[in-house]
């Protein structure tokens, strides 16, 4: 981190600090189910487990349903529609902390997906944070086929994919009822 | 099916505030120069710590200058350096009593070879360019005459 201030520090002062780096590098196997999300991700292909007793579906998928405590396997694995409706957000007014590399707010949403399925922190492009609203109903952006990776997916990811989805986009449509996802709000 | 491997790294950056005898002895650093200080008993202590280790009394009187070469009391062969170490090829980490000074410094030899590397050998500073007041602004100790 260098700033105006530091850059004007007198070199034969005496020196008052030292920079400590510390980092841990680790790596880890994606589990099966995770590895299979991933692989239909770079077909462009959004997948999830339903649950076989109360009917949720699970993106990325679990392997098991934490609520029914039952498994789900491959058997249970649907592919998800890739357009839906935002039934929630948060904007983000970045703090300039060391590796943040983000500088203006943006917004997170979450997404009720059409024929079921729920994603969260998913990325909003093309609409002016203060204009973010639920009920928008959006589309998915996929990375171009050059680009599209998905290194950044992890054991316990919640469904974010920034290496392969973009983000989401406006269709045009007009807002969504709240009936339609007044329950469903995460 | 292909294993998918995933890669987290995990970063935690901060500077620690030196007070006045690691604040000298890196500005010794900076200005190429090892510095001990004075236990109460009449040793030199280097590197310089902040207490007398025998008394526990606080050390903060002024430091003296120790070096530039020293003696190799004990070291290790690195024969595969990780990224995070000093050097990027094989070389010792040693004890080395400069002279003056009555303890060891742990440092690194960069001795060209196992073979080069005894206890008892003479070794020198070998300094970067640009330092910035840090323990590796001194790069490696090499072995006297060998410049
Ligand atoms: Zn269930």
């Amino acid at each position: 981190m260098t700033d105006a201030k530091q850059d004007e520090v007198d070199p034969n002062a005496p020196v008052a600090g030292m920079d400590f780096f510390m980092q841990l590098e680790y790596h880890e196997l994606l589990c099966p189910v995770v590895r299979e999300f991933a692989d239909a991700l770079m077909d462009k292909r959004l997948i999830g487990h339903r649950c076989p007793q109360c009917g949720l579906v699970y993106s990325p998928p679990r392997g098991y349903c934490p609520i029914c405590v039952v498994p789900t396997t491959k058997a249970d694995e649907i592919e998800l529609a890739t357009r839906g409706i935002v039934t929630n957000y948060t904007v983000v007014t970045p703090v300039q902390y060391y590796g943040q590399e983000e500088t203006e707010p943006f917004a997170k949403v979450s997404l009720q997906l059409d024929g079921g399925g729920n994603l969260s922190l998913q990325d909003l492009l093309e609409v002016p944070v203060e204009q973010v609203h639920p009920g928008m109903r959006v589309e998915v952006v996929w990375a171009p086929d050059s680009e599209r990776k998905v290194d950044d997916i992890t054991n316990r990811s919640w469904g974010t994919a920034e290496g392969a989805i973009q983000g989401w986009k406006p269709t045009g449509e007009p807002d969504a009822s709240p009936d339609d996802y007044s329950d469903k709000v995460f | 099916m292909q294993e998918r491997l995933t890669t987290h790294t995990i970063e935690f950056p901060y500077t620690r505030t030196l007070g006045p005898v690691y604040s000298a002895f890196l500005t010794g650093m900076r200005d190429g120069q090892v510095l001990g200080i004075k236990s109460r008993d009449g040793r030199v202590l280097c590197p310089p710590t902040e207490w007398d280790p025998t008394t526990g009394d606080a050390l903060d009187g002024d430091l003296v200058p120790v070096g530039p070469g020293g003696v190799v009391t004990t070291w290790a062969w690195v024969t595969e350096p990780s990224r995070k170490h000093p050097l990027d090829h094989p070389f010792a980490f040693a004890l080395i009593k400069l002279d003056g000074a009555d303890t060891g410094l742990l440092h690194v030899v960069d001795a060209g070879g196992i073979d080069s590397m005894q206890t008892g050998m003479r070794v020198v500073p070998r300094w970067k360019q640009e330092r910035i007041g840090h323990i590796t602004d001194l790069e490696a100790f090499v072995p006297e005459g060998s410049k």
